[in-house]
């Protein structure tokens, strides 16, 4: 198999290169296999129809000339019978015309005998009164008489020194044309409309592992590693199934891997952190029997034990979040009394305002991680900004926003994406990196525990300056009847089979999941 | 009166070091370096008086802590608390099965732990204000004799257990979310572990209801909490 690298030309000088991929992307591939098959049935019933109309045709022709040039001799002969018994030649034409759809003349020694009022002499063509006068040739032509396509045949009669002129009115054998050439027709459009389908039902069936394969890798990358293509009986697409699933099983180890080596490498601290953080705090209980150099000693080291224990915890947190193994323990609450509980429980004392439109209703979180994601604000607030001054809870739409503000320097523009990033501090900080004695995971949780709850989080601008972060999660759907506690009930029955991923009815806000 | 915990922590550093602080927090320490040391010392406690609390570390080697768990189970009501490496379900549930009241994560903080340990002696302590004898169909209970019978015969309820009935009992008929259970039988705040509610209630059924799985006294309200039937 070749391997083709895919090249990212951004912003190449020409402008263009990606002009034709648009183009021929925008008919899609299905649509031009389709297209393909009905231009092909198309061009195909058009040479057939073709063929045959003409064969037809001319067959048809030939015969009713030939027909049409019996009749005018038979007609001729008993012309010429009949003068030479003596009968009235107007007599003979219109004897003649009542038997057949034929207007006839007569030539007679120089003289014409017409019984029509339409056929005149010069209504004959010229070339066919010259033969068969002039040359005393049997001649016939094709002509137009009246509109009609007629079929016009004059025989010499030399005994009688007379020629006999008949015109044939071909509109019926016309009208026979007509009938082929449309049902011709109909039979092009409908094989064309046939190839059509074809192609449609073919190449849908031909791009259907094209289609498992790019569904399942849409759900590989949505997290859920354990998806494999079946192999089905087709020899060929066997082969990209398991090269596919081989590729997916690797992808999986490796991360898995990973993902175990944070999580080894987290639990191995965990234990001398715990004889750390016992063993200091017996020498904080001594603490004032200390002389002044060891008490500031023993400051740092409780302010850094203190530190390498939260950075051990977050990033536990963060690689049981990426190992996607974190279960999500959702209960239903009022959203004003989960709110100021969780702020509370942080030992802030910040003012919580409850809008009255979202006084009452019921929200389905887990606390735990709700209270870390207000934690983590209100500290990263302390940190960064001297503190939160308010947190606000309103509704919007079908959600709820709960608003961290602060009185802070604010964030740079540039940085309000990046400030969720893992390990990402605020320029503002990186000059004072000293004193932090943040994870640098604080607001990255916050994010992967909103993503969690099916919500998003954003920071904007203060209304009076500083810094707003906004969390908006999903609210249920009713205020606090009877009934929406029992749909509340429902909602958290769902949610106990879901376990790590927010249900569809929970994770459409008014926007999407990701920032 | 001094409190009598005995620590089974395998790393010695460990042992050693929530052995100093929790004597800073007041309470007498014996240790043991493996579960079937433990098991050998809470059978013959030091001076005869048994333990008010044992804390057990999952990771031990030989005997681990959920068989060391439920071995103390077998012969004592004690209260026990796990200590757990990770906070994963599993584990968590597999210690709170094997008979444990409580658990906390490496790494903690001493005073996390004492926390945890004053909550559980002090409700080993305190059953007032509450009826001599209630009895719920073939259930009885005597909550300050501490006796719970089925159909006349007496169960053997741990403190943890027999506190979470008596809860349920005083309120019998009205719902108890887990939050509120936590909150007065655990003295847990509001954003503790509902698994510990939980798993408590199930080996709550499994001693107190004939047929564990079709409970009729301790009943499951769906998405709201528990209640027990009046």
């Amino acid at each position: 198999m070749r391997l083709v690298a895919r090249r990212t030309r951004p912003d190449g000088p020409s402008g263009a290169p990606g002009s034709s991929a648009r183009r021929h992307s925008r008919l899609g591939l299905r649509n031009r296999v389709t297209l393909t098959f009905a231009l092909g049935s198309l061009a195909l019933s058009t040479t057939i129809g073709a063929i045959t109309y003409f064969t037809t045709r001319s067959s048809i022709l030939r015969q009713a000339e030939s027909s049409i040039a019996n009749e005018a001799y038979a007609n001729a002969t008993l012309l010429r019978q009949q003068l030479g018994d003596g009968v009235e030649p107007t007599r003979i034409l219109t004897e003649i015309d009542e038997s057949a759809l034929t207007q006839s003349a007569l030539w007679i020694d120089g003289r014409w005998v017409f019984i029509h009022v339409t056929l005149r002499e010069a209504s004959l063509p010229p070339d066919l009164r010259r033969f068969a006068i002039a040359e005393s040739t049997p001649a016939a032509e094709v002509m137009t008489f009246e509109g009609v396509p007629s079929y016009a045949v004059g025989v010499p009669i030399p005994a009688a020194k007379a020629a006999y002129f008949e015109v044939f009115s071909l509109a019926p054998t016309a009208r026979t044309l007509q009938i082929i050439l449309v049902a011709l027709l109909t039979a092009g459009a409908v094989t064309t409309i046939a190839g059509a389908l074809l192609g449609l039902w073919a190449s849908g069936r031909a791009l259907r592992p094209l289609r498992d394969v790019s569904q399942a890798a849409l759900a590989i990358a949505s997290g859920r590693l354990d998806t494999r293509l079946e192999a089905g009986d087709v020899r060929d697409l066997a082969v990209l199934a398991s090269s596919f699933n081989r590729m997916v099983d690797r992808l999986q180890q490796r991360i898995e891997r990973d993902a175990r080596f944070t999580s080894d490498v987290s639990h191995e601290l965990r234990s001398p952190l715990t004889t750390l953080a016992a063993s200091l705090s017996v020498l904080e209980a001594r603490r004032d029997e200390l002389p002044e150099r060891s008490k500031k000693a023993l400051e740092l080291l409780a302010a850094e034990i203190r530190r390498f224990q939260r950075m051990v915890g977050d990033l536990l947190e963060i690689s049981r979040l990426d190992a996607g193994s974190a279960d999500v323990d959702r209960s239903v609450v009022e959203v004003g009394e989960l709110v100021r509980n969780a702020a509370a429980v942080t030992g802030a004392t910040v003012p919580v305002d409850v809008d009255p439109a979202a006084a009452g209703r019921l929200i389905a979180v887990d606390k735990r991680r709700f209270e870390r994601i207000m934690a983590n604000l209100l500290d990263n607030a302390r940190r960064h900004a001297g503190g939160a001054t308010r947190v606000s809870v309103a509704v919007a739409g079908q959600s709820v926003r709960i608003g961290v503000e602060d009185a802070g320097p604010g964030i740079d523009p540039t940085e309000r994406t990046r400030i969720f990033e893992r390990f990402a501090r605020g320029t503002a900080a990186a000059g004072s990196r000293g004193a932090g004695d943040g994870t640098g995971l604080g607001l990255a949780l916050v994010a992967e525990h909103v993503k969690l709850h099916g919500g998003r989080v954003w920071v904007e601008p203060g209304s009076p300056g500083g810094a707003r972060f906004v969390v908006e999660l999903p609210l249920l759907e009713e205020e606090g009847t009877e009934e929406g506690e029992a749909r509340a009930a429902a909602a958290v029955e769902g949610l106990e089979g879901a376990g790590g991923q927010p249900p569809a009815t929970l994770a459409t806000g008014t926007g999407g999941r990701g920032r | 009166m001094t409190s009598h915990i005995l620590l089974v922590e395998d790393d010695e550093r460990i042992r050693t070091s929530m052995r100093l602080a929790l004597e800073d927090e007041g309470y007498e320490i014996a240790e043991a370096a493996s579960g079937e040391e433990a098991l050998e010392i809470a059978a013959q406690p030091p001076g005869g008086q048994p333990f008010d609390l044992i804390i057990i570390d999952i990771m031990l080697p030989g005997m681990d802590g959920f068989d060391c768990c439920r071995e103390v189970r077998r012969q004592s009501m004690v209260p026990i608390i796990m200590v757990t490496a990770r906070t994963d379900t599993h584990d968590v549930v597999a210690g709170l099965e094997a008979g444990a009241d409580d658990y906390v994560t490496k790494p903690f903080e001493p005073k996390e732990l004492a926390a945890r340990i004053r909550a559980l002696l002090r409700r080993a302590r305190a059953t007032e204000g509450t009826p001599s004898s209630l009895s719920f169909g073939d259930l009885e209970i005597l909550p300050e004799a501490g006796v719970v019978r089925l159909a006349g015969e007496e169960v053997h309820l741990t403190r943890t257990e027999f506190l979470l009935l008596c809860e349920l009992a005083a309120n019998a008929g009205k719902v108890l979310s887990r939050e509120q259970l936590l909150e007065r039988v655990w003295s847990y705040d509001y954003f503790g572990d509902g698994r510990l509610v939980d798993v408590h209630v199930r080996r709550l059924r499994t001693k107190v209801e004939p047929d564990p799985a079709n409970p009729h006294h301790v009943l499951t309200v769906r998405g709201l909490g528990y209640k027990l039937a009046p």
